[in-house]
């Protein structure tokens, strides 16, 4: 089985809740993914981000780690904690534009997914087997270099509202500027740990 | 009677090996731990509750604090001052049985405090007796450098609109300065980072600007008599920082003048 | 050697006898008598009316300290009296009577800082050799720590006093100042549940009390709960008391001095604390002040209300002190001040 995802034990999370996450690019039925979200199919129940909303592993990680906390403290804002990861990249607490600006759309190309393992049964062997069937797209590793392709730059400042910041100009997507990139990441990471805090 | 830290908040009971305790102040403890890879480093800064307040004004004065200190640092990263980055954050702490604490989790900053590598400074020209010269002139060259270099991140914190509050040679790093070297003349080259804004506050107003200046001249003159002749040069580097880091430079002559010594009615 | 002290630089007028023995055995409190200018409910001490009842009596009590200690005139080796700060017209019409004694019975004069009186009283009865003082009184609100001869300032308040904040609510409510405005809100503040919100203001080490004695007042005025008569009891509606006025005035300030004396505590790597002044009679913030220490390894240091509420022991105390070390203040710089800094003194009989 040529499976991309990864298992990840992220630090100071128990260890009873390995994270599982896989990239695909060039998705073909992502309106069919959203629409088992939107139904509610309890099978599909996943974080799907579009990964071109998505900076690096270091930017992704960090929503899944800031999801997992308030899960663990029992403070979610949405549904479940997949609905939550989505959310947690986002630099506000309007759930909706959060989905629109970070989650699938019918047009996404590049996908991100993530799954916790919040039951027993919820293994890597399960989602691997469950994703491959389900998503039409090619595996690709979860890594900055894959990221740093995908990632629309100008797109994700404007999420963020850091259109001033000083980093990469626009359209130069490949992180050719590190302390740039640096900084927008920071940026970001600062956005995502300080949400809701009014 | 020896002191137990609190219990850590969580997701940190987790946490394998657990975090290392760096400091105790009287509001925080500082710990060093990792942060979504188990080899990076993150600073881990915890709010214990203080069980001496009334529980909601505890609640509320710890929520206030971390949160005032995290939305400075992720206003100043945002700004491009060199300031720890802010990774993760819990303002609420644990709700259920009040022990923990709000935390800040934060990048890790290699490097050297100030304070320290003044001290090398001062303690090696002190053994080195009298320097030629030319060495003297070297040694000077450097201090002065680190100065600017002080002066500017302090400017750059000002023009930002926050005001540390705190301003020491503790709070002050070198970024990329080992531990190791003790012996010689300390390196002093390197990224000036300010750390730790617990006191921090956003305001633009000059007197306060002003106070955060004379707040970090009198810590240099009371922990580096040898390096105190040189605070001109931090005001020199903050002089071309921002725009109006001149009228700030003009109040504080008169906070100086002030100075802390208010009289008291009996 | 014994000292008479004379302390008058609020509403209370102390006189106190203290004996030093010569073989070095420990101090001994010899006569220490306190008379106190008592004002209406609802109204301060004024420096006139407060001299007057100083100057009326003062010589009662030296008569009565005297017979009290069981000494003669010939036994006193000195009269100390309080130099500042305080209130002008109290602090003079006191020196005045020390000065006469001085001149009548031919004994040398020792001025006293009133602060330092606190703490060397503070010292003496606890048995705190090194701590963190935090004074706390009606004039007066200040971290301290001793370092190298002087008794350093690390905090203190921006605007009034704590104790002048609390005195000020206790008018507000038309709470009687008998025997004390402060301790009147104590007892008040033990019936209170509901905390309101007030202002917090620390910065540093430093505090500042006159915005929450504003919104304190401002809520007692939008409650209707200033002025005379008003019921104590629990109101309806969730409403706050009178009592919770008191309450919550009490933790909010009483948290920030705790804040303060801690991180004062963190600076200098100290783990006793010793609370002296009016207001560290106050059981809660002896409380709240010995959980904050019990959590740093350490542990907090009070004296009850003859020795924390301004006497003359303390300056008998702290006079002797000076005085043996060669300290005289002749009669010509015997003239008071109301200002007079905690660290102007010098500390001449400490490491």
């Amino acid at each position: 089985m040529t499976s991309s995802l990864e298992s990840i034990q992220l630090p100071h999370l128990p260890a009873s809740l390995p994270i599982h996450v896989a990239l695909y690019r060039d998705v073909q039925n992502a309106p069919f993914l959203r629409q088992q979200l939107i139904s509610g199919n309890a099978d599909f129940e996943y974080a799907f981000i579009d990964a071109s909303s998505v900076l690096s592993r270091t930017h992704a990680l960090s929503a899944v780690f800031r999801a997992v906390n308030d899960y663990l403290n029992e403070r979610l804002k949405s549904r479940n904690v997949h609905s939550e990861i989505v959310f947690s990249f986002s630099p506000t607490n309007n759930i909706a534009d959060s989905f629109r600006k970070f989650g699938i759309s019918d047009s996404t190309k590049d996908l991100l997914v993530v799954k916790v393992s919040t039951a027993p049964e919820i293994t890597h062997e399960s989602v691997a087997a469950h994703l491959a069937q389900s998503v039409e797209g090619t595996p690709a590793p979860f890594n900055d270099e894959t990221l740093s392709r995908i990632a629309d730059i100008t797109k994700i400042k404007k999420a963020y509202k850091l259109g001033s910041l000083n980093v990469a100009p626009a359209g130069q997507t490949n992180g050719a500027n590190d302390s740039g990139k640096k900084l927008l990441e920071n940026s970001l990471l600062g956005a995502i740990a300080i949400r809701g805090a009014t | 009677m020896t002191y137990t830290p609190p219990p850590l908040p969580p997701p940190y009971t987790n946490t394998s090996p657990p975090p290392t305790l760096l400091t105790q102040g009287a509001e925080a403890h500082l710990y060093k731990t990792s942060y979504l890879t188990p080899t990076t480093p993150a600073a881990l800064k915890i709010r214990p509750s203080k069980p001496y307040r009334h529980p909601i004004l505890d609640k509320r004065l710890t929520r206030q604090r971390i949160l005032q200190e995290a939305r400075c640092l992720v206003k100043l990263v945002r700004e491009g001052v060199s300031v720890p980055a802010v990774l993760a954050l819990d303002y609420e702490g644990q709700s259920e049985n009040n022990n923990g604490g709000a935390w800040l989790l934060m990048e890790w900053i290699e490097g050297l405090v100030v304070r320290v590598v003044f001290e090398r400074w001062e303690a090696f020209m002190k053994c080195s007796g009298e320097l030629g010269g030319k060495e003297l002139e070297r040694e000077e060259k450097k201090v002065r450098g680190l100065m600017r270099g002080i002066g500017g991140v302090v400017g750059g914190l000002h023009r930002a609109g926050v005001i540390h509050g705190d301003l020491t040679t503790s709070n002050l790093m070198l970024r990329g300065l080992s531990s190791g070297e003790g012996e010689g003349s300390p390196g002093m080259e390197g990224d000036v980072v300010l750390i730790d804004f617990g006191l921090a506050s956003q305001s633009i107003s000059e007197e306060d600007r002003a106070v955060d200046l004379y707040v970090l001249e009198r810590a240099f003159g009371s922990t580096h008599p040898r390096a105190e002749k040189f605070f001109e040069h931090v005001l020199e580097g903050y002089q071309g920082s921002y725009k109006g880091a001149h009228i700030t430079l003009k109040r504080l002559q008169d906070v100086r003048m002030r100075g802390r010594k208010r009289s008291m009615i009996g | 050697m014994i000292a008479i002290g004379l302390e008058g630089s609020a509403n209370k007028l102390g006189v106190g006898i203290m004996l030093h023995p010569d073989n070095g055995k420990p101090p001994q409190v010899l006569a220490n008598i306190r008379h106190t200018y008592v004002s209406p409910p609802g109204e301060g001490f004024l420096p006139k009316d407060t001299a007057r009842h100083h100057r009326s009596w003062v010589v009662t009590l030296v008569k009565k300290a005297l017979k009290e200690a069981r000494i003669s005139v010939r036994d006193v080796d000195c009269i100390c009296f309080t130099k500042g700060p305080g209130m002008g017209a109290p602090l003079q019409s006191v020196a005045v009577a020390a000065r006469m004694l001085s001149l009548l019975w031919g004994k040398e004069l020792v001025g006293v800082n009133h602060c330092v009186g606190h703490i060397e009283m503070g010292r003496l009865i606890t048995g705190s050799t090194n701590p963190v003082v935090l004074y706390v009184s009606g004039g007066n609100t200040q971290v301290i720590a001793y370092s190298s001869q002087r008794y350093r300032i690390f905090g203190e308040t921006l605007d009034i006093a704590v104790g002048n904040c609390l005195d000020r609510f206790a008018r507000t409510l038309h709470i009687s100042n008998d025997p004390a405005p402060g301790y009147n809100i104590e007892q008040m503040a033990k019936k209170g549940k509901q905390l309101v919100d007030l202002p917090y203001t620390v910065k540093g080490m430093d505090c500042s009390f006159s915005g929450i004695l504003a919104a304190v007042d401002g809520l007692a005025a939008t409650y209707g709960l200033g002025g005379e008569g008003k019921d104590d009891e629990a109101s309806e509606d969730g409403k706050p008391t009178r009592a919770d006025l008191c309450f919550s005035l009490q933790e909010t300030i009483f948290s920030m001095l705790v804040e303060i004396t801690e991180r004062a505590m963190a600076h200098v790597g100290s783990k006793e604390v010793l609370i002296v002044g009016g207001v560290g009679c106050n059981e809660r913030l002896q409380e709240m002040m010995g959980i904050m220490a019990r959590d740093r390894g350490g542990s907090v240091h009070a004296t009850d209300e003859r020795f924390c509420i301004d006497n003359g022991i303390m300056i008998a105390q702290a006079g002797l002190l000076a005085y043996a070390t060669g300290f005289r203040t002749p009669l010509k710089d015997s003239a008071c001040t109301q200002r007079f800094r905690t660290d102007d003194v010098f500390v001449k009989w400490r490491d």
